[in-house]
């Protein structure tokens, strides 16, 4: 295509926050650079999970690995993940992380006495640094479930117990699924959209509305008044070529015309609640910034020109 | 519409469950409520006779009674033993059998001996099992999985189960051809009448009725082990006193001149001749009346006659028609007219006015089940017990040495129990191992193979072994393939579908889910009396125009009167044109509630034919046959329901018509008198779990229910409570999303088998070619398909190293602090403990040598010791212990995994979440990637249904209901757009496809991806368990070749066609590389004088001393080798060569063949 890549300065525009959702515009830039973005922010923005788990008691029915992996799995506060240190990088504690740099540590213990069954809940995790402790959803969620206190870890019978210290750790989803802090992220190309009225005109109305409910999700939007034709939610559009299919079918080729916008993204972003969604979004463009940093400071020597091409020069302030 | 809605809360009913192992159950109970005393009464007395006492002592049996299981066996403990406590023992559930014996001397009162038959198996949830009609509740409270159906039994520590077999139908004669028939002897044909006939405790003895080339017949029959054959005259002699004229008469009967050719002739102008044929045979052998038939026959029997050799010869004779001829009737009468039917049926068969039965079709087969073949066992074993004891009794007797006094009933006593608790221990072991320890053969086709091991590997597994029915061993190894066929007569009876690919394909076939199996129990549980429902029968056939069949007279026969056969009894005739009606009557009682008629009588109705299948009425009322629900819609719809059971044998001529639509292909002048109720009946339990499996090819669901058996699933609910040797456990299932009736109808939910993973079909990369598939590493780590095996290791230390020096006991070695951190003060494994290859998990004290041991863990993983059971029977010392072991499974790469559809596929490639394609708008990522060439081929069509159905219903949050031939809602509306106006109405792509972006490049790909929730099942087979690699190793002894075998750390063959291919490639090098370096490379010292590579020896160097003296290092001292057979060094080379060759040498030298090498350029000549 048009191959050279230029300097260009992407441009944000926040639609929607909240905390474990944000939506934005991601402008005049490339399908690369919004990829490495939502790649960055799925795999490589640092959290806290719990990495390390000693069982002192543990006559549930759930195994040992069960109830370590599903530890493991429960979203922590991650807020100061950035701040912290890698436990293998950590000169603190020889790197076997049990350090306040790099570690943060939990207890639980519980018992069932009564004959109800008893959860064990994220709920009853104790940790030991404050700033760091399971995802609490029951006030950001809206709906408050009585019962629902923390995330399950096991349930327990009469008699049955469940001790554990449990050491988490700073790590990135690269390493392991839990410590992604994105539920989802996504990206779409915007939509442009051209009607062309001229060939709408020569359609009967019923033609209209069924050209209309021809697209499964809600992009045009048929006046029964003016009888006209509009695009009430271009976003809306999955690319799926019903509308387009539909024209076709009907004898009218060209009745639409679609495209996507090459630079111009629009981002969804839901986080585990481990960090918030726009501190997400902020993380990512810093570890991408630190990623490119690397590159560029990594030795202008013959290597790295191989490696990188013109994009190492580019890199260096070409 | 399709949806299922939510799931409910209520509690599961398990009915259905129990419904499927009922064969099993009903009829071991038959065995303990009837059967016992039944075979008791058929025992013949045996009776000993002491010279010198001049008495006379007769032993019989009476009152067999078997407890409930009980603890402790016989040792008066009265605590109940359960099931579960005999898994983790390795014991058998089993209960105490005790008898009556009877000594009668000479004609005085018999005194009554309690007698011990030993410790007799109890099936599960029969009447002894403490189980019977238990509450979930109660079985989650015993340790038990709260559906627990049982029909299987507990023998040391395993589950066995009775494979239900084929036999040939009961008291139907079967027309047979078979060249094995024209072997018997000079003169037979090809050609017999079979008849396998079933006394009331279902022994069995099969009757053979030959043509012979001469025209006349061989009445055949096995005495132990060997067939005599009988002319038909004198058997029809010998049962009545009658004459020439009437057997003449009784024979000609079906034949009269005014026939022509015409519909349901089945006699010919040859049977008159034949008859004279039969009865000049017996005239020649100068036998003219009843008693001297009866004399030839005692004559020649006589010897093989146990117990008879006093007696005289008609008493022989009597006796030898008892048992051995037409054992299921006791009339001598009817009797007679049973042959005379089978000759005429015989006779028919020859002059081909009817076809000969197919003995591979259902239409006439029955089924062994579990409890029948104990109970003909049990007979025979008491029966051989008798014997001995009477053997015994008599070298008593006859040793003059020591005091042996018969009228001493405790001394008698003493002499009849040895080997009494053998009876039980016998029935045991035939339980255990499957095979049938009999002189008699009990008239099976097979001696081994009749119980299996029931694996529950997952539960589709463990209840396919209750609905699985074989053919028979002796047929696995047949070369021809018209056994394994799938005939129609199997309809509703047979699944089509699941049967295993392969060797036992078509003769291990599976039962449909509503296929049942008739019993001694009427639907009430009541046990039936066959007397009752057989006069009751008689009664209403006489009351509509049956001429019952007296003796002395004679009957007309086919065309103008149908014979009727009562359980292989002729019964009487019935006109030809009342039958029609007599059958649509006996139909309607069947199904009223309130005649006496058993519901699952089967009026098997051969109508008149073209030299079709001889005709008659068979009606059968007898146990283990094959049963089926259908409707009645003959019957005003009001009575009842009008489910009439049918059997095999009458639905071949019924018309049945299946409600998923069209008329079959029948033509109107047969309406059809029955419906099906479901189409699903056709389909066994596993096929019924394939959502639309009628959208699949066919193949494809075969296929499916073999891999539903071999998926890792969630296997018990009460893992904890047992001690399998080895258990797959899927550790985060779910509830498929799609899924038939079938389904909630038997609980599957308690026992789920896969994940809903999100899949797309799409090239991908291209690690998806091929069957391989690509797995989101991301939806791994977060739990998907992550499993474990459990294994279990018994340990017994009564067992192991029985030696004389002291017991042993489970103690921690303490003066090795090295074990504590791997083993207890007890001397067993924490648990939780993570165990390494070759560490010590358990460690034991031999208690007067105070010597150590140690057991240590084989393989090549670490695993977690899960649980640690012990044996607490044993009040002072642990002997016994259960240490389970689990390995952890979660998916790695090579991992094998499949849809419900026969679509499997090996994991090639984990990728993160980030490289997976994802949707813009949802962000979604699949699990799962399948490549699209698995559709166009294997036309899976319910897969791709089933991704569409479940992304719809996860939409809605609803089940969806996938049965197949399912009505289509009332709107005619096709599947597909049902279901693809739900995904529309969510704001989906109507045919399920969604653009998804490239997770690597972040680009539009350039086709609509088909996406969707697709049930996934992981498959048992993982790499973990079978991956096989070597550089260097152990090798063998004598070839020095790298040994085979994956657990000894073998290498893998690089066989013969490896080697062509190697060939071809011209990779010389490289195979040299392989068999020669890599494998026995070998330099032998050749002499180039002889030739020989044997005769080379070392010698010696006695140099050695001096030079460790002068400190120099011990250099390597040239080598010095001499041929023995020369005497000289002087020819001696060094070759290399295959190791094994050397061996060649070897052995052929060991034949006095020299084998001479001839080297080329040798620098000795």
């Amino acid at each position: 295509m048009e191959g050279v890549s230029y300097q260009r300065f992407p441009k944000i525009k926040i639609r929607e926050v909240k905390d474990d959702y944000m939506k934005f515009e991601l402008r005049e830039t490339d399908a690369s650079m919004a990829n490495a973005l939502r790649r960055v922010m799925i795999a490589e923005v640092p959290t806290i999970a719990i990495d390390l788990v000693e069982i002192e008691v543990n006559s549930s029915v759930l195994n040992d690995e069960f109830i370590a992996h599903r530890l493991g799995l429960i979203p922590l506060t991650s807020e100061r993940a950035m701040s912290m240190r890698f436990s293998r990088d950590c000169d603190a504690c020889d790197g076997d992380g049990q350090c306040e740099f790099c570690s943060v540590e939990f207890h639980l213990r519980a018992k069932c006495l009564t004959d109800q069954t008893l959860d064990v809940t994220s709920k009853d995790l104790y940790s030991s640094d404050h700033t760091v402790v399971p995802v609490d959803f029951s006030d950001s969620a809206g709906y408050d479930v009585p019962e629902q206190r923390g995330i399950i870890i096991v349930k327990l019978r009469r008699g049955q117990e469940l001790r554990l210290r449990a050491i988490a750790r700073k790590g990135i989803g690269k390493d392991h699924a839990k410590w992604s802090p994105a539920a989802t992220v996504t990206f779409m190309y915007e939509p442009e959209i051209h009607i062309n009225e001229d060939l709408m005109e020569t359609l009967t109305s019923e033609e209209k509305r069924s050209w209309v409910e021809s697209s499964p999700t809600k992009v045009f939007e048929f006046n029964h008044e003016t009888q006209q034709v509009a695009v009430v939610d271009a976003e809306a559009y999955t690319y799926d070529e019903e509308v387009i299919k539909k024209a076709e079918a009907m004898g009218k080729p060209g009745l639409v015309e679609i495209h996507a916008k090459e630079d111009s993204f629009i981002f969804t972003v839901e986080t585990t609640g481990a960090i918030k969604a726009s501190q997400l979004v902020l993380n990512a463009i810093e570890v991408l910034k630190q990623k490119l940093d690397s590159v560029r400071l990594s030795e202008d020597t013959v290597e790295a020109d191989d490696q990188f091409g013109e994009l190492g020069a580019h890199l260096r302030g070409g | 519409m399709k949806k299922m809605g939510k799931q409910s809360g209520v509690a599961a009913d398990y009915s259905a469950l129990h419904e499927l192992v009922k064969p099993h159950i009903d009829s071991f109970d038959y065995m303990v409520d009837k059967g016992l005393e039944e075979i008791f009464r058929s025992i013949k007395p045996v009776q000993v006779f002491d010279s010198f006492e001049n008495k006379k002592l007769r032993i019989f049996l009476d009152k067999p009674e078997i407890f409930k299981p009980l603890r402790g066996g016989s040792k008066g403990m009265s605590e109940a033993l359960l099931p579960f406590e005999c898994r983790q023992a390795k014991i058998s559930y089993t209960a105490k059998f005790t008898a009556d014996v009877l000594l009668q001397y000479d004609d005085g009162p018999p005194i009554r001996e309690s007698i011990n038959f030993g410790q007799f198996p109890i099936m599960l949830r029969s009447k002894l099992c403490h189980f019977r009609n238990a509450s979930p509740q109660k079985l989650v409270s015993c340790k038990e999985e709260a559906s627990e159906m049982g029909g299987y039994f507990i023998l040391n520590g395993l589950e066995r189960v009775v494979r239900l077999l084929i036999l040939p139908k009961q008291n139907y004669p079967m027309s047979m051809v078979r060249n094995s028939f024209r072997d018997r002897r000079e003169g037979y044909t090809d050609k017999a009448v079979v008849i396998r006939c079933v006394r009331g405790d279902q022994s069995s003895v099969t009757v053979k009725l030959y043509y012979l080339r001469n025209g006349t017949a061989r009445l055949g029959f096995w005495i132990q082990g060997r067939e005599y054959l009988l002319p038909v005259g004198i058997v029809l002699k010998a049962l009545v006193d009658t004459t020439d004229r009437e057997i003449y008469a009784n024979l000609t009967c079906c034949y009269s001149e005014k026939y022509k050719k015409g519909k349901g002739i089945v006699g010919t102008h040859l049977i008159g001749e034949r008859a004279k044929i039969i009865l000049d045979e017996v005239r020649d052998l100068s036998l003219f009346t009843h008693i001297q038939c009866l004399q030839h026959i005692g004559e020649h029997f006589q010897a093989v006659m146990q117990g008879l050799e006093n007696e005289n010869y008609s008493v022989v004779a009597d006796a030898v028609l008892r048992a051995y001829i037409f054992v299921h009737l006791d009339n001598n009468y009817d009797k007679f007219n049973l042959l005379i039917f089978m000759v005429q049926k015989l006779f028919s068969l020859i002059d081909q006015t009817s076809v000969p039965d197919n003995p591979d079709s259902l239409q006439n087969q029955d089924v062994l089940l579990p409890g029948h073949l104990i109970t003909i066992y049990l007979k025979e074993k008491l029966e051989d017990w008798l014997q001995k004891a009477i053997k015994s009794l008599e070298d008593e007797i006859n040793n003059k040495n020591n005091k042996f006094n018969i009228r001493d009933v405790n001394n008698v006593k003493k002499v009849i129990e040895k080997g009494s608790t053998q009876i039980s221990l016998a029935v045991e072991n035939m339980l255990k191992t499957g095979r049938l320890v009999t002189q008699t053969g009990l008239d099976m086709q097979q001696r081994a193979g009749y119980t299996v091991q029931a694996e529950r590997l997952n539960f589709l597994r463990f209840i396919s072994f209750f609905r699985s029915v074989h053919r028979g061993a002796s047929f696995a190894g047949l070369r021809t393939t018209s056994v394994r066929k799938l005939l129609p007569e199997s309809w509703g009876f047979l699944c089509p579908v699941h049967t295993p690919d392969g060797e036992p394909c078509g003769l291990l076939n599976h039962m449909t889910c509503t296929c049942r199996v008739a019993s001694y129990y009427d639907s009430q549980g009541n046990m039936r009396d066959f007397l009752k429902v057989r006069t009751s029968i008689l009664d209403v056939l006489i009351g509509v125009g049956m001429t019952s069949s007296l003796p002395k007279l004679i009957l007309a026969g086919p065309p103008v009167v149908l014979p009727v056969l009562l359980d292989g009894r002729v019964v009487g005739v019935i006109p030809t044109s009342e039958v029609e009606k007599v059958v649509a009557y006996l139909r309607r009682l069947k199904v009223s509630t309130a005649s006496l008629i058993p519901d699952d009588l089967e009026v098997g109705y051969v109508p008149l034919s073209m030299g079709g299948a001889y005709p008659g009425l068979y009606l059968f009322t007898s146990p283990s046959r094959f049963i089926r629900p259908v409707k009645n819609i003959s019957l005003p719809p009001e009575e009842s329901q009008n489910i009439e059971l049918i059997g095999p044998f009458e639905q071949v001529f019924m018309e049945i018509k299946c409600p998923d639509g069209g008329d079959g292909g029948t033509s109107n002048d047969f309406p059809a008198t029955h419906e099906e109720i479901h189409p699903t009946g056709m389909l066994s339990v596993v096929a019924n779990l394939t959502p639309w499996s009628d959208h699949n090819q066919s193949p494809r669901n075969m296929y499916q229910c073999q891999m539903g058996k071999q998926t890792m699933a969630f296997s018990s609910q009460a893992i904890q409570f047992r001690a399998d040797q080895k258990l797959y456990h899927l550790q985060t299932p779910q509830s498929p999303i799609v899924r038939t009736s079938a389904y909630t109808k038997y609980s599957m939910d308690e026992y789920p088998t896969g994940t809903n993973a999100i899949v797309a079909v799409l090239a991908y990369t291209g690690y998806d070619m091929e069957d391989a598939m690509i797995l989101n590493k991301s939806s791994v780590e977060r739990g998907m398909c992550h499993g474990q095996i459990y294994q279990t290791e018994t340990i017994d230390l009564s067992e192991m190293g029985r030696s004389s020096q002291g017991k042993r006991i489970f103690k921690r070695n303490n003066d090795d602090k090295s074990l504590h951190s791997l083993i207890d003060s007890d001397g067993l494994p924490y648990i939780g403990q993570m165990i390494h290859p070759n560490e010590p998990y358990c460690s034991f004290v031999n208690k007067v040598t105070n010597s150590k041991f140690t057991s240590k863990r084989k393989g090549t993983e670490p695993v977690y010791v899960d649980y640690v059971a012990v044996d607490t029977k044993n009040k002072d010392d642990l002997e016994k212990v259960n240490i389970r072991f689990r390995h952890p499974r979660n998916p790695v790469i090579g991992d094998k995994f499949s849809s419900r559809h026969g679509q499997k596929g090996v994991c090639s490639q984990l990728w993160p979440d980030i490289d997976m394609p994802f949707s813009g708008i949802t962000g979604m990522r699949p699990d799962l990637i399948i490549n699209p060439h698995a559709f166009p081929s294997r036309m899976t069509i319910a897969m791709l249904l089933e991704s569409v159905a479940a992304k719809g219903g996860s939409l809605f949050g609803e089940f969806m209901d996938a049965t197949p031939f399912g009505e289509n809602g009332s709107k005619s509306q096709s599947l597909v757009d049902e279901l693809g106006e739900m995904l529309k109405i969510k704001g989906f792509n109507y045919h399920g496809v969604e653009v998804l972006y490239s997770g690597v490049y972040g680009t539009e790909l350039s086709c609509e991806i088909f996406i969707g929730p697709v049930y996934y099942q992981r498959l048992r087979h993982m790499v973990s368990d079978k991956y096989q690699v070597r550089s260097t190793g152990r090798v063998d002894q004598v070839t020095r070749q790298p040994i085979k075998g994956r657990k000894v750390g073998g290498g893998i063959r690089f066989g013969e066609m490896e080697r062509d291919a190697m060939l071809a490639h011209g990779a010389a090098y490289l195979l040299h590389d392989r068999l020669h370096t890599c494998s026995d490379y070998h330099i032998a010292d050749v002499c180039a004088l002889c030739g020989s590579i044997l005769t080379t020896s070392f010698i010696q160097q006695q140099k050695h001393a001096a030079r460790e003296i002068g400190g120099l290092p011990p250099g390597r001292a040239p080598k010095k080798v001499i041929c023995h057979a020369c005497q000289t060094n002087r020819g001696m080379e060094t070759v290399a060569m295959p190791y094994v060759f050397r061996y060649l040498a070897a052995e052929l030298a060991a034949m006095n063949i020299k084998m001479s090498l001839q080297l080329s350029n040798a620098t000795g000549t």
